[in-house]
């Protein structure tokens, strides 16, 4: 369903060509789970926007879907990123003035499915365990929760794939495996998921690893620690 | 149905920070108020200016002695204007229906016992009544045998009976005008304040002859006014009087009317004029309101741009289009104009009350002025919002999510 042909990303930085993703090439099928890993500084983020359509590659191809991702115009990505793609990031982002359940029918805000969107935001919060949470404010609730009605959010729209850009960043250990623990509920129904750490603890609960290193893809293959951790 | 929910999300980030939102209705609030109350006097000024005109009569014509430019300026008063004009005005000229020639001074004194006050004293054919359209209320208008026999009579208005009389009925009475003794005959109805100011209501009427021997002595006229057949030759009329009328006074084609005409137009236009100043004042103070309002409702909103930059990104993000962004923006400033618009026209029809009874001029509550308000507002919040808006929608959603 992913799938990246020789995908570059260069940034202009005072004159300076700051290379961050050199022919990049990764396939990713429904319903796997993979994570992306690497220190900071390594381009995961700029590899996850360009996923998400919110930024296109320099150079090389990107099919999602097979549709050629790399030829749409503003409009076309911002449909794809409504219908078919699910963010959540590091710090949340939910808008604070806005209840939880408001938060999560954003999506469809913009979408021209026509639903009961309170009931839509109420069975998705149910899903993430915050059927009592939909009327309060993102400063009502614990960091762990916020993170889950962000999860909720980018589920109301059935997407095709969830990608998480450090979604426990921001979260202690607890409440960050509570967010992992989501995220194997959804991969367990059958969500295809990418998340992005510089964690390895957090890059384990997928099936897939991928290592970059100099915007380059250094190892790509199954997780085997867990198998390790299973035979414990 | 898209663009409905899109525009919904505005309204949250209004009620969140009213102080500010406040500030930006301020200059709306002013420009929107001031242009209900010009839109609103102008409008009344010029029914109003139309009601007099027609009660002066679409078919009459003012010739006042003079070249004066304006009437009722005080200014010599040249010796030529005659009876006899008026005469010849309706025998030889067909249109002329009916003319009045009268005398007209005002501040004159009047006395009652030991009450005195000061009037429009008007000496005038027995036709005044008539062609002025203003009969008695209260005893007779002179006739043409008073004026003949030079009678000693006077009619009038109700505020030199409120002067002199209070409540007591003055028919019957010895009144003085300057040093002559006058019997009251009659009271004539009330007219109220013309558009120059003057108290209709101070007038006081006696017979044209009796005027010119007893008390101006003066055989010479003030003005002569005249009633047309039909007003629709009303140009060409003006023209055959001002022929004949410089033929009798011997005028050589070098030399000036020593008379002015007076048109129902030329009424109008002077009416209008005074207001015109007022109104001019108002124009600007709402014109720099609005200006100033959509200036401060700009900037308000770049920086409400620039503080909710995340925002943008989190609904780029979730699939907003650029145009949604657009919109939402644009819907805010627009929203805010026009409760600043709703607010302004309440005041200003507060204000309106106020003008109204200070300029004498009557308080006309119509909605044209108040489409008219409301629009300039839409259009306020479209012109502050279009390039705070442009800068929100075109923001890089990674960017604005860093
Ligand atoms: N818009 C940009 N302009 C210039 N440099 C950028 C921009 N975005 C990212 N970079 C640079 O690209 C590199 C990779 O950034 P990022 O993808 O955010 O890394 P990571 O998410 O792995 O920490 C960094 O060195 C960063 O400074
Ligand atoms: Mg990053």
């Amino acid at each position: 369903m992913i799938n990246l042909q020789k995908v570059s990303k260069t940034f202009q930085k005072e004159n300076m060509e700051v290379k961050v993703l050199q022919d990049v090439s990764l396939d990713v099928g429904d319903g796997e789970f993979v994570s992306i890993m690497a220190p900071s500084g390594m381009g995961k983020s700029t590899l996850l926007n360009i996923l998400g359509c919110l930024d296109k590659p320099t150079s090389g191809e990107y099919l999602f879907d097979g549709v050629p991702v790399h030829a749409m115009d503003d409009d076309d990505l911002s449909r794809i990123r409504n219908e078919k793609i699910g963010f959540v990031f590091q710090s949340f982002h939910l808008l604070p003035r806005m209840t939880a359940w408001e938060n999560v029918i954003l999506p469809l805000i913009y979408s021209d499915v026509d639903v009961d969107m309170k009931e839509r935001a109420f069975s998705v919060l149910t899903s993430v365990g915050l059927a009592d949470r939909v009327d309060h404010l993102p400063r009502e609730l614990s960091g762990g929760q916020q993170q889950r009605v962000a999860i909720a959010r980018a589920l109301v729209n059935s997407p095709r794939i969830i990608l998480a850009d450090e979604p426990t960043g921001n979260l202690d250990s607890a409440s960050g495996r509570e967010v992992m623990r989501v995220f194997r509920e959804l991969h367990a129904a059958g969500t295809t998921l990418i998340v992005v750490t510089h964690d390895r603890d957090v890059a384990e609960q997928a099936d897939r690893i991928i290592e970059m290193k100099d915007g380059r893809i250094s190892s790509d293959g199954p997780t085997k620690v867990r198998a390790v951790e299973v035979s414990k | 149905m898209r663009v409905l929910r899109a525009s919904k999300q505005a309204l949250s980030a209004m009620v969140e920070n009213k102080a500010r939102t406040f500030l930006m209705m301020l200059g709306v609030i002013i420009g929107v108020a001031t242009l209900t109350v010009i839109a609103s006097s102008v409008i009344g000024a010029r029914s109003d200016v139309m009601s007099k005109v027609q009660k002066f009569g679409l078919d009459q014509i003012m010739i006042m002695a003079g070249s004066g430019r304006k009437p009722g300026v005080p200014q010599p008063v040249p010796t030529t204007l005659r009876i006899e004009d008026a005469q010849a005005m309706v025998s030889e000229i067909s249109n002329v229906k009916d003319a009045v020639p009268q005398i007209n001074r005002r501040d004159f004194p009047v006395k009652f016992g030991n009450k005195s006050t000061y009037g429009v004293l008007v000496a005038a054919d027995a036709n005044w009544s008539d062609v002025w359209n203003t009969p008695p209320e209260r005893g007779r208008f002179f006739s043409r045998e008073d004026n003949a026999r030079l009678a000693r009579v006077a009619v009038i208005g109700r505020t030199i009976v409120k002067d002199l009389f209070e409540s007591d009925d003055p028919v019957g009475k010895q009144i003085l005008l300057g040093n002559n003794p006058f019997e009251v005959m009659g009271v004539l109805e009330p007219r109220g304040t013309a558009a120059s100011g003057v108290d209709m209501d101070s007038r006081i009427l006696i017979p044209l002859l009796t005027g010119q021997k007893r008390v101006f002595n003066q055989d010479y006229l003030f003005m002569i006014k005249i009633v047309l057949h039909d007003a629709s030759k009303m140009s060409q009329t003006v023209e055959d009087v001002r022929a004949l009328l410089r033929e009798r006074h011997n005028l050589q084609p070098a030399v000036e009317d020593d008379f002015t005409i007076v048109t129902p137009t030329q009424v109008m236009n002077l009416a209008s004029k005074v207001s015109s100043t007022f109104s001019l004042f108002l124009i600007l103070v709402s014109a720099i309101s609005l200006v100033v309002g959509a200036v401060v409702i700009a900037n308000i909103m770049f920086i409400a741009v620039n503080e909710r930059r995340s925002e943008v990104g989190i609904r780029r993000a979730v699939g907003a289009r650029k145009r949604d962004i657009l919109i939402q923006f644009l819907f805010e400033a627009v929203s805010v104009a026009v409760i600043g618009g709703i607010a302004g026209v309440l005041l200003g029809l507060v204000g309106l009350k106020a003008v109204a009874g200070f300029m004498k001029v009557p308080a006309v509550i119509m909605w044209q002025p108040l489409v008219l308000a409301l629009t300039c507002a839409v259009m306020v919040g479209l012109l502050a919002g279009i390039q705070p808006a442009r800068r929100a929608a075109n923001l890089n959603p990674i960017d604005a999510l860093k």
